[in-house]
């Protein structure tokens, strides 16, 4: 599937994790014509599988489905932090001419974690995930600065002040607890972390759950902002077609962890295809 | 009820108290009671493979089998364990404690290597093969042919910022020391600088992140390219690390932020005059008024501060010279 097939930045390629030892009828007893993703005669979870998606540069792509459909499992094969059963997953690098692309998921957990540290940044639904609560709010947007070598306090004071400003933070409260934010600037200093390293995709997992109506319309403001002024790839995952709608250009529907639509988010949510996406689209407040 | 002879005889033989031992046999039986350095030659050698893992990872820790010692795990059973497995009859040990021969500390494991093993024992770090200290590396130069062994209470420097050992044992594999990275920004940001007095860690062969012990910070750079080999063990925590000699050791620091030593210009010992070692402070109480005090009260005050040598047989050997 690729809409944008010259100007990939990711291609994931029949991603697979499951949970369990596996039998020759998981993939036949699983998935949605199944309505589980759990098998029925070797109780393996195959939380996702035949995950194939392109993200192009500066495109923003979504990945919306019910809780347990496998969304957040794809954004941590993605993220480097789950390891994927099969598959491939492809980067190529837009800034350099005649790069090739790299198979993320060959890489040894040193590369791994450099890669993820240097071109992926992630913004979790909870910020307790993203964040070191018992570290400074600075302290936090710094992580990612010193992880890549930044050994200079005053330099990284600067950069950790700007990023709150681009963030819509008050750089004064940058030595502050991040106890005492609340959970949309928690939010924001979580985007301001992921952003930190000018990272080449930022992936953002449920970002506006729990969050009250008025703080999600400027998280999703601050969001579509950045979007504008960075260009940056995202990959965004949220159960909430309303978010989906606002900052994703095409949408992948997941249910029972595997594919069961996708294409431009328009055509998606104006002319449901697979009876499932029906659904969804029709049950939306 | 009579009984027979041949039971009341045996009775007697075992309810009778033991004859007087003669000194002889009493030295004898001490010699038999412990093995060659108390501990059994199979945990040595325990040790010993794991002391050459260590030495062949530079920094790393290396899990070990500590055993139990006559002494309580915290109070250098770590170290203890690593002269046990290594010392050999021709040995001569040196034991300190923060740089003191004298300390409780330094006494009792001596005593106890000396009782298991009956080496010669020595105050002079120069005349030392295996030198075990707490918290201190001597203040003169150590060789090529000498090994310096340290007691670890904390043995991993992550553990200030990662609790779980098992993720800190990942942060291990793929350097990932980002935390303590920031923990030290963090220090900088709330007292304005590198705050941590002593445990400072370093890296060493910029790859393995390592704890210096509670080593003051003055002893950090003797680490760097010595010609000795440094051993530590943690008895408690069951782990081993090494220096191997002439390897790279570097304190972490920040460009703005350099990493600095506690000492200060104008602090001598007052015993040798020292003004290159590390010195730490005490208070001296002004003797008696009968006119033989050597020390007068100062600022209506009845005695006063002042720098001694941590290292006191460096400091005795300075004193003896000048």
């Amino acid at each position: 599937m690729s809409d944008n097939s010259s100007k990939w930045v990711l291609r994931a390629s029949n991603l697979a994790r499951r949970y369990g030892s596996g039998c020759p009828y998981c993939t036949t007893l699983t998935g949605p014509d199944h309505d589980t993703n759990q098998c029925q005669v070797c109780g393996t979870v195959i939380a996702c599988s035949g995950i194939s998606f392109d993200l192009g540069e500066a495109e923003t792509l979504g990945i919306v489905g019910e809780s347990g459909s496998g969304k957040s499992t794809v954004m941590q094969l993605v993220n480097l932090s789950n390891p994927a059963d099969t598959g491939e997953l492809w980067y190529r690098s837009l800034g350099t001419s005649n790069a090739e692309p790299i198979n993320l998921l060959a890489l040894d957990k040193f590369a791994r974690r450099v890669f993820r540290n240097q071109q992926l940044g992630i913004v979790h639904q909870r910020p307790e995930l993203g964040l070191n609560m018992n570290f400074t709010v600075g302290g936090n947007v710094a992580e990612k600065l010193l992880m890549a070598g930044w050994r200079n306090v005053g330099q990284i004071r600067q950069r950790a002040s700007e990023l709150m400003q681009l963030t819509e933070l008050p750089p004064s409260r940058l030595d502050d607890d991040p106890h005492t934010f609340s959970g949309g600037m928690l939010q924001r200093v979580q985007i301001s972390k992921a952003l930190s390293s000018n990272p080449a995709v930022l992936l953002l997992d449920e970002v506006t759950t729990g969050l009250d109506l008025s703080v999600q319309a400027r998280v999703l403001d601050l969001i579509k902002r950045l979007q504008w002024e960075l260009r940056i790839a995202m990959l965004v995952v949220s159960h909430d077609l309303g978010v989906i709608k606002q900052l994703a250009s095409r949408t992948v529907v997941l249910k029972n962890g595997q594919m069961v639509e996708h294409g431009l988010t328009d055509q998606i949510l104006e002319d449901p295809q697979h009876p499932y996406t029906q659904l969804l689209v029709s049950s939306t407040l | 009820m009579k009984q027979p002879d041949s039971l009341k005889a045996l009775i007697t033989q075992l309810t009778a108290p033991s004859e007087e031992a003669t000194s002889s046999d009493r030295e004898q039986e001490e010699d038999t009671l412990y093995n060659f350095g108390f501990i059994d030659e199979d945990s040595k050698r325990e040790v010993r493979r794991k002391l050459l893992k260590a030495v062949a990872i530079p920094g790393h820790l290396v899990p070990f089998a500590s055993r139990d010692l006559p002494v309580a795990k915290g109070w250098g059973t770590g170290g203890l364990q690593i002269t046990l497995a290594l010392v050999k009859p021709d040995d001569t040990l040196k034991v300190i404690d923060q740089g003191d021969d004298d300390s409780v500390n330094a006494v009792n494991l001596r005593r106890f290597i000396q009782k298991t093993t009956n080496l010669q024992v020595t105050t002079d770090t120069l005349e030392a093969t295996i030198v075990q200290t707490r918290h201190r590396v001597p203040e003169e130069p150590l060789g090529e042919d000498q090994i310096l062994v340290l007691q670890v209470p904390m043995a991993d420097p992550l553990r200030w910022v990662e609790p779980s050992i098992e993720r800190s044992t990942e942060m291990h594999a793929e350097a990932d020391y980002a935390p303590i990275w920031v923990y030290m920004y963090e220090s900088v940001v709330r007292s304005g600088d590198v705050d941590i007095s002593s445990q400072y860690p370093v890296m060493v062969e910029e790859r393995y992140l390592m704890d210096t012990t509670p080593a003051p910070r003055y002893d950090v750079p003797a680490l760097h390219m010595s010609k000795t080999l440094y051993l530590y063990g943690a008895g408690r925590e069951k782990r081993i690390y090494a220096i191997p000699p002439y390897s790279r050791v570097a304190p972490l620091e920040f460009e703005d932020y350099p990493f600095k030593t506690e000492q200060k210009p104008g602090q001598a010992c007052e015993k040798c005059g020292s003004t290159a070692t590390y010195l730490t402070q005490h208070y001296i109480e002004a003797k008696s008024v009968d006119g033989t005090a050597s020390h007068s009260a100062t600022n209506g005050t009845e005695g006063y501060w002042a720098f001694f040598c941590s290292d006191t047989s460096y400091c005795n050997k300075r004193k003896k010279v000048i």
